[in-house]
């Protein structure tokens, strides 16, 4: 197939969470494809053909049997792209179309020169014209204050889901958070495992799909208080 | 008094019941230990019921059935809690097991 492999992107493997995304999954896939050879999409036990879909768009397809929760599919993609052989760099990207391929690349570039384990992709650093919804701006950044290890590691966007990161990090993450609440559990292991961590600006787009599949902002709630009870798990 | 005959022989049947379960038998100690003090205080309590109410005064409360009521609730608050991390560790659990499912039926694309 004609893919035109940039040098610095042969061993990164995209991870694209997927539940219910047929109708945007084979476009997100395409663009993906288009610039990185290696995409997993992990179906997270969707009702319609996702992983058919994906599949065609050229992905490796991993498909949970049962419906886990986004935090969950991200931990399976990871541990199904850190054993292929080559693998150096991974990234998670929403499987809603809303993240920019060039953002991945721009990441990339900032992980390799700045020497770090992980970028994080933000909507509020203050270089970008944000597009982010006032009332979801609010909510994101209250969250982002009250999280203790956010604040420590000065991030400004924890429930981002454009992450970019190297082996260290592929090997050590373990989710256990299955739900949502996954996005606050990356942060917490950030500040654990004394990974080297920044944020780069990124574009969100909101489209209306993007917008109606979007966590609901009650959702907040249960992120907070699982943030709480974390502790208790392990 | 029939309610008394009743009630003492329900918590020996809940005993005979939780001794005779074999699961985890280390963790299981504990609780079978505190079950069985659990018996003796309630029979106890079943067959002199004023008894409670003079625990109660020790501890500045004015009625038996007030001290069993607050009792009641800081043990229902405890068996929620200790439930709800419990289905937290199941549910863990079935998510490794379902990865794991996943990840040897995984599909490459042709090409």
């Amino acid at each position: 197939m004609g893919i035109s492999t940039r040098p610095n992107t042969a061993g990164v493997w995209i991870i694209v969470p997927a539940f219910n995304e047929a109708k945007v999954i084979g476009d997100v896939v395409g663009d993906l494809r288009s610039v990185f050879a290696n995409v997993v999409c992990v179906d997270d036990g969707s009702r319609d053909n996702t992983a058919d879909v994906a599949l065609r768009a050229g992905a490796h397809v991993v498909r949970h049997p049962v419906n886990l929760g986004q935090g969950a599919a991200i931990q399976t993609g990871v541990e199904y792209a850190r054993n292929k052989p080559g693998a150096t760099h991974f990234a998670t990207f929403d499987a809603d179309g809303q993240h920019r391929v060039q953002d991945v690349l721009r990441m990339l570039d900032r992980l390799r020169r700045d020497d770090l384990d992980i970028v994080i992709g933000t909507r509020f650093a203050d270089t970008t014209v944000s597009h982010t919804p006032p009332l979801k701006r609010l909510i994101l950044r209250l969250a982002a204050t009250l999280s203790p290890s956010s604040r420590r590691l000065h991030l400004t966007d924890a429930h981002n889901g454009l992450r970019v990161f190297n082996h260290t990090v592929a090997d050590q993450l373990d989710l256990t958070m299955s739900g949502m609440s996954h996005a606050s559990e990356f942060i917490s292991l950030i500040a654990e495992n004394h990974w080297r961590v920044a944020e780069e600006p990124v574009e969100i787009l909101y489209t209306d799909y993007s917008m109606s599949k979007g966590q609901p902002l009650l959702n907040g709630v249960n992120i907070v208080f699982d943030g709480f009870l974390r502790g208790r798990m392990r | 008094m029939w309610i008394q005959v009743l009630l003492i022989a329900a918590v020996i049947a809940l005993l005979v019941y939780l001794l005779g379960s074999r699961t985890n038998a280390k963790a299981k100690a504990g609780v079978k230990v505190g079950y069985v003090l659990f018996v003796i205080a309630a029979v106890y309590a079943i067959l002199r019921p004023d008894d409670t109410t003079v625990l109660a005064n020790w501890l500045g409360v004015d009625r038996g059935t007030d001290l069993l009521s607050y009792a009641l609730i800081i043990a229902f608050a405890f068996t929620t809690m200790s439930t709800y991390l419990r289905f937290k560790e199941l549910e863990l659990r079935y998510a490794r097991l379902a990865r794991a499912v996943a990840l040897q039926s995984a599909k490459a694309p042709e090409s």
